[in-house]
């Protein structure tokens, strides 16, 4: 049972496999170990959140945007993850773009006319709600 | 398994995503991790393999947060992804210094002991 935010663990298996990756072939990571990683990173994210809250909140902003995680990754000592981020970020939004063109086109095809009035709110500031676009999450949770 | 791996220099990132991302990430991503990534994305693909649900709970954990946008969730996940990487990376220094092939729980310890950025775990893994 998740009684405290660092209990919200990320999944096991994707933790360990960036763990391996990161490391030379041949290592192993001890139960303990792995588990601490995870709890780690749990921190981690809650931290940055905090951190990253505190620039929004300076910005007279209600919604944490990608510029402010950004701004906490400086305050916190991890410039290093700046350039990287960023990078992704680019992947990032281009995908989205793509992907809502490609949904755009399918609607076209698909039915001329009902159109547009869900499609196009999703259009607008794709920035501003916190919107899944995955299916439902079924990972496996090993306790 | 290319588009899976990161290092800290995107060039190295973007060379290592470029070879057959879209395989890569089908065979690297389990069940519900990719980001909304396409099946046929082309090009450096730095997918997050953390699921967005699970960081999304994490900052809705925060009481002082009202909202996050996708992206802000999306590049969050990535900042743990480099930092698991960062982490297991310095405390296996301290497991090559034992003689050791297996990192364990206090080799973490010294890491978090030593290195500054590190700092802000100290007291939260027990």
């Amino acid at each position: 049972m998740a009684e405290r935010p660092e209990d919200l663990n990320l999944p096991n298996a994707v933790i360990t496999r960036i763990i391996k990756e990161a490391l030379p072939d041949g290592v192993n990571i001890s139960k303990e170990a792995r588990s601490a990683i995870s709890r780690a990173a749990s921190v981690f994210v809650l931290y940055a959140t905090s951190c990253a809250n505190n620039f929004a909140m300076k910005g007279k902003r209600k919604t944490l945007n990608a510029g402010d995680v950004l701004s906490a990754m400086e305050e916190m000592e991890f410039q290093r993850f700046v350039a990287p981020l960023k990078e992704s970020l680019e992947v990032y939004r281009r995908e989205q773009k793509g992907k809502k063109e490609a949904r755009k086109d399918k609607d076209k095809k698909a039915d001329s006319e009902e159109q547009d009035k869900s499609r196009e709110e999703e259009n607008d500031d794709d920035d501003e709600r916190m919107e899944e676009e995955e299916p439902n999450e079924e990972e496996e949770v090993d306790n | 398994m290319a588009a899976a791996a990161a290092g800290a220099v995107p060039a190295a990132a973007v060379a290592a995503a470029g070879a057959e991302p879209a395989a890569a990430a089908a065979a690297a991503a389990g069940p519900g991790e990719e980001a909304g990534a396409g099946p046929l994305c082309p090009g450096p693909l730095r997918l997050a393999r953390l699921p967005l649900a699970r960081v999304k709970a994490l900052v809705k954990a925060d009481p002082d947060v009202s909202l996050a946008s996708q992206e802000a969730v999306y590049i969050l996940a990535r900042a743990a992804e480099l930092f698991v990487e960062t982490i297991a990376k310095d405390a296996y220094v301290y497991a090559q210094q034992g003689k050791r092939k297996t990192l364990q729980r206090k080799d973490l310890d010294n890491a978090i002991e030593a290195i500054d950025e590190f700092a802000f775990l100290e007291g939260t893994l027990d």
